[in-house]
């Protein structure tokens, strides 16, 4: 068991490391974290997930762009695959999305961004990939039971691929919210297609979906 | 006496004011339904005949004040090497489950080619001379160059390569240098086969993906290079971006434009308004519809909406090119386009 001081010396360096994109760091103090008997949990959300938050803000503010927040997402994985195996599954996750890129596109850089920035903040990612075909985001909500679903598109060959599914999710489950992003997205097009939201980037994204997540269970309570 | 199609292009991209604001949405790959091919059949550029055929067919039909020689963005990749997937009805893209460059010792694998004679840049060579025997007298055709950053960033995959942008920065240089040299020759070369106007394509120069440093250190050396070989080579030179927050400053330095077709505003200004005070009166714009939301999903009464709206803005003083602030959609009704152009007849007569 990790004395409180240790504990609080490793989520600074786990912060630190994903911070600064020190990657071999990042994997070296996960793995001293587990020898040590910390809590991996811990480490996970105030280490990892904390310093991903930081990265947001970097993000939001134009000091850090793609390059440097896709490495420090490398550096929070490297340190995740060692910690994640020893989070007690009571941890609890804050959300649950299905992610992936329509069908016949293949841009999938935002919606990896994405990925790392929802699971960094504790969420469950359902992760499709990309060229995914319609019916599977409809099957990987149903077998998930997944709060959200996230579709990206780069083009508007694919973006008109939402037009369809949109409905065809919605059928199976009226209450499941839907993001749509990309270059071609614009609010018209989530009035248009029937989505719920929209977000740019995704630290925005991930703001958007806290509130849809809130208002749903909001809306279960009052159920 | 009316100008003809040319001449407004070439006023309005030179900072003067024609006697109407020309109009061009960039119909490039929309332009394989006029050509009697599949999308896939168009985009190989293996008939470049009946594409310029089809090009012709889509000018007239829309009354468009010219072409750009965009296919898609893999073409230089595929040229360079890089495996092609041609979808029957989307735009082609590299194969990214097998690619080019699958780790930093593969840009190495970068050789110099001849643009005039590989792949699918030899098909583009041929469309402009097609378009110039038969409008170069009368319209504007717009060669166009993707930028050896884009380029790579395709042959690699994007992930992977921004990172590599940081972790392996020589490999990278060494891969752009050659490339470089290679896309001056081809910018030339569209010259040569007749364009007025060759654009560069500087997609990453903007806040959306790199940092200004970053992007200086990997591109700016290197579009210098190419636009300065269009602009020796007696053609306008033209720059399209359509990300966020565009560094027009470094664009002014690195690339001297005549014109940047653009979707969203300079990084440093907050508005359209500001874009024109501050931009406006020294670089033309061309843009800048929103290809989706309006040039594609809008009906009429938006569509022209828009171009009121962007005309109010951009057309006193001249220096200005109504167009989709990037490619027309390529699955957007035709129409569409049409109405653009009515929308900036009615509105652009100075």
């Amino acid at each position: 068991m990790a004395t409180a001081e240790k504990e609080k010396e490793l989520i600074a360096g786990l912060r630190d490391a994903v911070i600064n994109y020190k990657i071999a760091d990042a994997k070296k103090l996960a793995e001293e974290a587990i020898k040590e008997g910390a809590d991996a949990y811990k480490m996970t959300m105030e280490g990892l997930a904390g310093g991903m938050e930081t990265v947001s803000e970097k993000f939001d503010n134009h000091e850090y762009f793609v390059p440097e927040t896709l490495l420090c997402a490398k550096a929070l994985y490297g340190a995740l695959d060692v910690l994640k195996p020893h989070i007690k599954s009571d941890s609890g996750s804050k959300g649950q999305v299905v992610l992936g890129v329509m069908l016949g596109d293949v841009h999938d850089l935002g919606k990896n961004l994405i990925k790392a920035i929802f699971e960094s903040a504790g969420w469950t990612v359902h992760d499709l990939g990309r060229d995914v075909p319609l019916k599977s985001f409809v099957e990987e909500q149903l077998r998930t039971d997944s709060d959200i679903v996230m579709l990206s598109a780069m083009m508007t060959t694919s973006m008109v691929g939402m037009k369809k599914l949109i409905p065809m999710i919605k059928e199976k489950n009226p209450n499941v919210k839907i993001m749509i992003g990309g270059a071609p997205i614009s609010e018209k097009t989530v009035d248009d297609y029937g989505a719920d939201t929209t977000a740019d980037n995704a630290p925005n994204a991930l703001r958007e979906a806290m509130n849809m997540l809130e208002s749903l269970r909001k809306g279960m309570v009052s159920a | 006496m009316a100008m003809s199609m040319l001449e407004r292009v070439a006023t309005a991209a030179t900072m003067g004011t024609p006697d109407v604001v020309p109009c061009a949405p960039l119909v490039c790959g929309a332009a394989h339904r006029f050509s009697g091919q599949t999308y896939e059949e168009w985009s190989r550029c293996e008939d470049p005949e009946a594409m310029v055929a089809g090009g012709l067919a889509a000018i007239e039909y829309a009354d468009m004040c010219g072409i750009v020689l965009l296919v898609d963005l893999t073409v230089e990749a595929g040229a360079f090497g890089c495996e092609t997937i041609f979808p029957v009805m989307d735009t082609a893209h590299p194969n990214y489950d097998d690619p080019f460059i699958k780790g930093p010792g593969d840009y190495a694998k970068v050789k110099k080619i001849n643009p005039r004679e590989t792949g699918r840049m030899k098909g583009v060579l041929d469309q402009i001379a097609g378009y110039s025997k038969a409008i170069g007298e009368t319209h504007a055709i717009v060669g166009f160059v993707y930028g050896s950053l884009g380029t790579l960033s395709m042959m690699r995959g994007p992930e992977a390569f921004f990172m590599d942008l940081v972790e392996h920065p020589d490999e990278v240089m060494g891969a752009l240098e050659i490339m470089d040299d290679v896309l001056a020759e081809y910018a030339v070369a569209q010259k040569e086969a007749g364009a007025h106007a060759v654009c560069y394509d500087n997609l990453y120069a903007s806040e959306s993906i790199l940092s200004k440093p970053l992007w200086r250190k990997f591109e700016g050396k290197g579009m210098l290079k190419v636009c300065d070989a269009i602009a020796d080579s007696g053609a306008l030179v033209v720059h399209h971006n359509c990300g966020n927050g565009i560094y027009f400053d470094e664009l002014e330095k690195y690339g001297h434009p005549h014109a940047v077709s653009h979707a969203y505003v300079a990084d440093d200004v907050d508005s359209w308004e500001e874009h024109k005070k501050k931009w406006g009166s020294k670089i033309c714009t061309i843009g800048w519809m929103p290809p989706g939301p309006v040039a594609m999903l809008g009906n009429e009464e938006e569509i022209e909406e828009e171009v009121k709206a962007e005309m109010e803005i951009f057309k006193p003083g001249g220096g200005f090119i109504q167009s989709t602030g990037c490619e027309f959609p390529p699955n957007a009704p035709l129409k569409h386009a049409k109405m653009i152009v009515d929308a900036a007849k009615k509105y652009g007569v100075y």
